[in-house]
């Protein structure tokens, strides 16, 4: 198979791990007043950890110099205990919520939004550069 | 850097026209051959064959075949990616759209080429016996 765009296959993979995070950061804000979850307790923060996946179909057989693209390792779920607030409409009884700070979860959108454009950004510009190269010849 | 630096190499004084017709007036200075001494070689030096060696690998319209399946298969992958995210199977937009524009490209390839080819054809038949 000829390869005339090479090297996006870090990118395309970056932006489905990018996506899957911003699943779940999504996930985190819907989820930030559910006191009951499948459970029965309440929602737990969650989180993605990204591990390096080498690309054996493109580079040597295990090398070093293979490309290396990213993927979903794992999702992890948050260890923070959820708080307790006071109840009006129950006095005396505390009910537990989830400990998600909305600001937070924002800034780590933002930052999985930028990743995903800056990985775009690359696909844009290697599309360009095959299509400058191939006027070349004109 | 001038990126046109190079063609400077092609324009120098002592390799232009008028050097040119000097050593061709002038033969002891150009080193060339006399005739008697040509015909001393005999006809077997003389008599190279014209016609082109014959390739040994694969020939420039297998290869030119070879390209245009290549360029089907990666349309063919590009529609299949698109009716994957039409039809919510589990391919992502971004797949779907690197897909179609890798078989753009390879398309984009697939015409320089033909235009090149029918360039030259032109040229060789415009060209004056």
């Amino acid at each position: 198979m000829i390869t005339l765009l090479t090297g996006i296959a870090s990118s395309s993979a970056a932006l489905t791990a990018e996506r899957v995070r911003m699943e779940v950061i999504s996930q985190n804000i819907a989820n930030a007043n559910t006191t009951r979850g499948l459970d029965g307790k309440p929602y737990q923060r969650q989180h993605v950890v990204f591990e390096t996946a080498l690309r054996q179909q493109l580079g040597g057989a295990g090398t070093s110099a293979a490309p290396q693209a990213v993927q979903v390792s794992r999702i992890e779920k948050d260890n923070r205990p959820p708080r307790l607030i006071a109840d009006p409409s129950n006095p005396g009884a505390m009910q537990a919520v989830p400990d998600i700070n909305i600001h937070e979860e924002m800034a780590d959108y933002i930052t999985a939004s930028r990743s995903f454009e800056a990985n775009l950004a690359v696909v844009k510009n290697a599309r360009a550069m095959a299509m400058q190269t191939l006027s070349i010849g004109k | 850097m001038n990126p046109i630096s190079a063609i400077r190499q092609f324009i120098t004084p002592d390799t232009g026209s008028a050097a040119l017709v000097k050593a061709m007036s002038d033969p002891a200075a150009s080193g060339a051959v006399p005739f008697s001494e040509l015909q001393k070689l005999g006809p077997t030096a003389l008599q190279q064959p014209l016609s082109p060696s014959q390739p040994s690998g694969a020939s420039f319209g297998n290869l030119l075949g070879q390209m245009v399946n290549e360029v089907g298969a990666k349309q063919a992958a590009a529609g299949d990616a698109v009716s994957g995210v039409l039809s919510g199977q589990n391919v992502s937009l971004h797949q779907a759209m690197i897909a179609m524009q890798e078989a753009n490209v390879s398309f984009q390839l697939m015409v320089e080429v033909r235009n090149k080819l029918l360039e030259s054809y032109q040229e060789l038949m415009r060209m004056q016996i």
